[in-house]
C-alpha cells in the first residue's frame, strides 16, 4: 500500500439485496482501492462480485453502508464526471455494428467531449496513447470483428484507458482468453499500475493469477467477505478448501501463494 | 463528396417534384402557376419534411432498441392514429384540422401507453418491451378501429382506411408551417443524442460506464422519435418503409456514427419520399397511387438487396 | 298443370345477366340493394319483399319491411331468418361469396349487375320474371332502356363528382353517376377514367377546373373539405360552386333516375 491519499474507491460495510430476492447479494462488504493499488475480488460463482462492481460505481444504491468514489457517494457522481475518473471494462459488450479499432477506442473519449464539439487532436492522441500502453497500436485501423479474443480485450482496455481514468475496473477480463493472452493481460494491468499509478479493481475467477499479480485480494462467498488483505493472508489452504469446496495443495511462486486443485474429492492433506 | 451528392439528389428530387405532375404545367409557367404554388410546392415540401422525419426517427429508434429491423410504426403509433382518425369521422367532428388533430391525439395516447408499459417493473424502457408493447398496443388499437368501422353504418369510415394508407393529398402551406415549427425540436433532441447513441451500441451497461446518462438518453430518443412519427402520421397517414430502409441506406455510406447518420437519414428520407410522391402522382395519371404503396414497392427490393449484402458480408 | 310446365319451359329459354331465372314465382324476397327494392315495389311486388337493407329507404312503404343489416357484407343468418325463397344481390365479390353460402342452405339467389343505366332494364326484366310481374316490369324496363339510350344533350357545364376528399376520389365514366351527369348536360371532367371511381391528385382536379363540384349530401351544408386550404386551388371549391345531391335519389340507379336527371338539370340552371 502507498501513502495516505484519499482512496479512489471505498466501500464501507455495504449491504445490497436485489428487489424480490430472498437473500442479500452483498452483506457487510468493505473495500478500499487507492492509486497504485491492484485489488482483486475473487470468489465462487454467485458470490456477489459483479454486484460489488455495480454498487461501487453507483449503478446500484446500497441498502446500508456507503460506496464512495474519490470521497463522494458513487451514486451522486454525474455520469460524465465519473467516467473521467473511472474506466470500466465490463464482462460483456455488444457489437451491433462493424467498427474500426480507432472508432471503438474513440468512444472512450465521450466523457471529455462537449455536447456539440467535435473530436479534437488531443482526443485522437489519447486514443493512440491508450492503444500503445496496451501494446495494440498496430491494430488501430483493423475492423473489430477481425480481432482475436486477446486482441479485442486489449482494445477494450485501451478504450477504458482513453478515458484517462485514475481507477480502472475490470470484470472478468480474461474469461475465454488462452494462456498467452491471459498472462499478457495481467502483465498489462500490472504494468499500468506500476508505471502510471492507476488504481485497479479486478474481478476474476483465476485465483492463481490474482495472487501473482494483485496487491490485495478480497474473497467473497454468498455476498459475505471471507478474507481480505495480501494474497498470502487470503489464499490459505484452509480458506480455499472451505470456500471453494475442493481439496487443494498450496505452492509458493515468486513469493505468492498458488493453489493446485487435487483430483480426489474426499478430504486429503498435501 | 458524399454529402454534396446527397444534397444534390435531394434538390433535384424537390425540383422534379414541383415541376412534374399530372396537371401539365409548362416549364416556363411554373413560377406563375397557381397549381404549382398552392398545391405542388407545399406538397413537395411536406413530402420532404415527413420523409425526413420518418428517416431520422427510424435511425434513432433502431439505435435505441438496438434492432436494425425497427420501424417507427412498430411503436403502436399508427394504430393509435388510425383509431383517432376513425373516431373523429364517426363522431362527425368538424373543422379542417379535426382529422389530423384526432390522429395526433390517438398517436400520443398510444405513445403514453407503450411508454408506461416500458416502465413496468423498473424496466426503464427495455427495448424488447417497447417493441412488443408497441406491436400489442398497435394491434389492439387496430382491432378497435376495425370494430368501429364494421359496426358504424357510414361508408365514409371505410374510406378512412384509404387515408391510413398514407397520402400527401391534404398538403397545404398550413401543414408545412406546422411541421416546420414542430419538427426542429425533436430533431435537435435526436441529433444531440448522437454520441450517446453510438455508445449505446455497445450495450447499456458499457454505455453507462463510458459516461452516458443512459436512462435519460433512452427517454429522450424514444419521445423525440415518437413525436416525429406521430406528427408524420397525423398529416399523411402511415407511410411505411421509409423509416426502416432509409437508415440502412444511409449506413452503407455514412457508417454508424450518428452525428453523420442522423442528418443523412433525414435528407435521404426526405428525398426518397419526394421521389415516391412524384411517382405516385404521375405513374398512372390522372389516377394517383397511395404513396405508401410506392414506398413499399421501392422499399422492398431495396431491402432485399440490403439483406443480401448482410448475409454475404 | 300445363300452363305451369309451359311457363317453366319459357323461363328456361330466357337468358339473363346472371343467376337462374327458372323456377317457381318468388313469394318471399329479400332485396340486398336499394335499387332492387325500388324496382320490386315499382312493379307491384313490394308486398313480397320480406327483407331489405338499412339503405333501402324508398318508397316509404319499404321502411315497414324488416331490415337485415347494411348488407356490407350480407348477414347470412339475418337473411335466412326471414325465410325467403329468393334473395336478390348486387354482383360484387363479397356478395358472390354470400350467395354461395345462401345456396348451401337451400336459399335461391340471383346476382345482378348494376353499375350503369344499361343494367337497369335487364335487372327490371329479371325481377319481373322472378315475381311473375313481367308485363309491368317490361314497361318499366323499356322506360329505363330509353333513358339509357337517350342521346345526351350538348354539355352546358363541366362537373366533377367528389366521392371522398382525403385522398380525393372522383367518379369516372364507369359509373351511372357519370351517365346522369351527361344526360343532364354536364360534362364529367374525368370522363377519361374508365373505372366507376378512382383516386386522383388534387392538382388534376384543379387543372381540369370543373364548373361544379358534385357531392352526395343529404344536408344543405357545404362539405367539410370546402374549407380546407389546399382545396381552394380548385376554382369551384373556392367559389363555392357545389351541387349537393340527395343520397336517396342520386346514390343509386333505379326507377327514379329520370327524376335525378331532371333534378340535376334544375340545379345546374340555378
Amino acid at each position: 500500500m502507498n501513502n495516505m491519499t484519499e482512496p479512489l474507491l471505498r466501500l464501507n460495510a455495504v449491504r445490497y439485496r436485489y428487489p424480490g430476492a430472498s437473500s442479500d447479494a452483498l452483506a457487510g462488504v468493505s473495500l478500499s482501492v487507492g492509486p497504485g493499488d491492484f485489488h482483486a475480488v475473487i470468489g465462487p460463482n454467485g458470490s456477489g462480485k459483479t454486484t460489488l462492481v455495480r454498487v461501487a460505481l453507483g449503478a446500484l444504491a446500497p441498502l446500508a453502508g456507503s460506496a464512495d468514489i474519490d470521497g463522494r457517494p458513487a451514486s451522486r457522481w454525474p455520469r460524465q464526471a465519473l467516467a473521467r475518473l473511472v474506466g470500466v471494462v465490463p464482462q460483456r459488450e455488444d457489437n451491433l455494428f462493424p467498427q474500426r479499432v480507432r472508432e471503438t477506442v474513440l468512444l472512450g473519449r465521450y466523457a471529455h467531449l462537449s455536447l456539440w464539439g467535435r473530436e479534437r487532436p488531443e482526443d485522437h492522441a489519447a486514443v493512440m496513447r491508450a492503444l500503445t500502453a496496451c501494446d495494440a497500436q498496430h491494430l488501430v485501423e483493423r475492423w473489430v470483428w477481425t480481432l482475436s479474443g486477446g486482441e479485442y480485450q486489449r482494445v477494450r482496455v485501451a478504450r477504458a484507458l482513453a478515458q484517462e481514468p485514475r481507477l480502472l475496473v475490470l470484470d472478468e477480463p480474461a474469461v475465454s482468453l488462452d494462456l498467452q493472452h491471459e498472462m499478457g493481460l495481467f502483465e498489462l494491468i500490472r504494468g499500468l499500475v506500476d508505471t502510471q499509478g492507476l488504481g485497479v479493481l479486478m474481478i476474476t475467477h483465476d485465483l492463481n493469477l490474482a495472487a501473482r499479480f494483485a496487491d490485495s485480494l478480497l474473497l467473497l462467498e454468498g455476498g459475505r467477505p471471507i478474507a481480505s488483505g495480501p494474497p498470502a493472508d487470503v489464499l490459505t489452504q484452509q480458506t480455499v478448501e472451505t470456500v471453494f469446496s475442493w481439496p487443494v495443495r498450496m505452492e509458493t511462486v515468486d513469493g505468492r501463494p498458488q493453489m493446485i486443485p487435487l483430483r480426489q474429492p474426499k478430504e486429503s492433506r498435501a | 463528396m458524399k454529402w454534396a451528392l446527397l444534397v444534390t439528389v435531394a434538390v433535384l428530387a424537390l425540383v422534379a417534384s414541383v415541376a412534374v405532375g399530372p396537371a401539365a404545367v409548362p416549364l416556363g409557367e411554373l413560377l406563375r402557376s397557381d397549381i404549382v404554388w398552392n398545391l405542388r410546392a407545399p406538397r413537395t415540401l411536406l413530402a420532404f419534411l415527413v420523409g425526413g422525419s420518418l428517416g431520422i426517427a427510424g435511425a434513432g429508434l433502431q439505435a435505441l432498441v438496438r434492432n436494425p429491423l425497427a420501424d417507427p410504426f412498430l411503436l403502436g403509433l399508427s394504430g393509435g392514429a388510425g383509431l383517432g382518425a376513425v373516431l373523429a369521422i364517426a363522431l362527425h367532428l368538424s373543422g379542417p384540422w379535426a382529422l389530423p388533430l384526432a390522429a395526433f391525439a390517438g398517436a400520443l395516447a398510444a405513445l403514453a401507453l407503450v411508454y408506461r408499459l416500458g416502465l413496468i417493473g423498473g424496466a426503464a424502457l427495455d427495448p424488447r418491451i417497447l417493441l412488443l408493447g408497441g406491436v400489442a398496443i398497435g394491434a389492439f388499437a387496430a382491432a378497435i378501429t376495425t370494430a368501429i368501422v364494421s359496426l358504424a353504418d357510414a361508408s365514409e369510415l371505410r374510406n378512412a382506411f384509404l387515408w391510413l394508407w398514407g397520402g400527401l393529398s391534404s398538403a397545404s402551406w398550413d401543414a408545412v408551417l406546422v411541421i416546420v415549427l414542430y419538427a426542429p425540436i425533436p430533431i435537435a433532441v435526436l441529433v444531440a443524442a448522437s454520441r450517446p447513441l453510438d455508445l449505446l451500441a455497445l450495450g447499456e451497461e458499457p454505455a453507462r460506464y463510458l459516461g452516458a446518462d443512459v436512462d435519460a438518453v433512452k427517454r429522450r430518443v424514444y419521445l423525440a422519435a415518437s413525436l416525429l412519427t406521430a406528427a408524420a402520421v397525423a398529416v399523411s397517414g402511415v407511410i411505411g418503409f421509409v423509416g426502416l430502409v432509409v437508415p440502412h441506406l444511409a449506413r452503407l455510406t455514412w457508417g454508424h456514427r450518428h452525428r453523420a447518420l442522423l442528418p443523412a437519414a433525414f435528407v435521404g428520407g426526405g428525398a426518397l419520399l419526394a421521389i415516391a410522391d412524384t411517382m405516385a402522382r404521375t405513374v398512372v395519371a390522372p389516377r394517383e397511387l397511395p404513396v405508401g404503396v410506392v414506398t413499399a414497392l421501392i422499399g422492398v427490393p431495396v431491402f432485399t438487396l440490403l439483406l443480401r449484402r448482410w448475409t454475404i458480408a | 298443370m300445363r300452363a305451369f310446365l309451359l311457363s317453366v319451359l319459357m323461363l328456361a329459354g330466357c337468358s339473363s345477366p346472371a343467376g337462374r331465372p327458372h323456377g317457381p314465382t318468388a313469394r318471399r324476397i329479400v332485396s340486398l340493394l336499394p335499387s332492387f327494392t325500388e324496382i320490386l315495389f315499382d312493379i307491384g311486388a313490394g308486398d313480397r319483399v320480406v327483407g331489405r337493407t338499412t339503405w333501402c329507404d324508398y318508397p316509404p312503404a319499404a321502411l315497414a319491411v324488416p331490415s337485415v343489416g347494411d348488407g356490407l357484407p350480407p348477414n347470412i343468418e339475418a337473411v335466412a331468418a326471414r325465410q325467403p325463397d329468393l334473395v336478390v344481390l348486387y354482383k360484387s365479390g363479397p356478395n358472390v361469396t354470400a350467395a354461395k353460402q345462401l345456396e348451401r342452405i337451400g336459399i335461391r339467389t340471383v346476382l345482378l349487375d348494376l353499375n350503369r343505366l344499361e343494367d337497369l332494364g335487364p335487372a327490371a326484366r329479371t325481377l319481373g320474371r322472378l315475381t311473375g310481374r313481367e308485363k309491368i316490369a317490361d314497361s318499366l324496363a323499356a322506360a329505363m332502356d330509353r333513358l339509357a339510350a337517350r342521346p345526351p344533350p350538348s354539355a352546358t357545364a363541366s362537373i366533377a363528382f367528389v366521392v371522398w376528399d382525403n385522398p380525393p376520389i372522383v367518379i369516372g365514366r364507369g359509373s351511372y353517376l357519370h351517365q346522369i351527369a351527361e344526360l343532364a348536360g354536364a360534362r364529367n371532367v374525368f370522363a377519361d377514367l374508365a373505372a366507376p371511381s378512382a383516386q386522383v391528385s388534387l392538382e388534376t382536379i384543379a387543372a381540369r377546373n370543373p364548373d361544379w363540384i358534385a357531392v352526395l349530401s343529404d344536408s344543405s351544408v357545404m362539405p367539410g373539405f370546402a374549407k380546407r386550404p389546399e382545396w381552394q386551388a380548385v376554382r369551384a371549391v373556392h367559389d363555392r360552386h357545389f351541387l349537393l345531391l340527395p343520397g336517396s335519389l342520386f346514390g343509386r340507379p333505379g326507377p327514379r333516375t329520370a327524376q335525378a336527371v331532371s333534378e340535376l338539370q334544375r340545379l345546374l340552371r340555378k
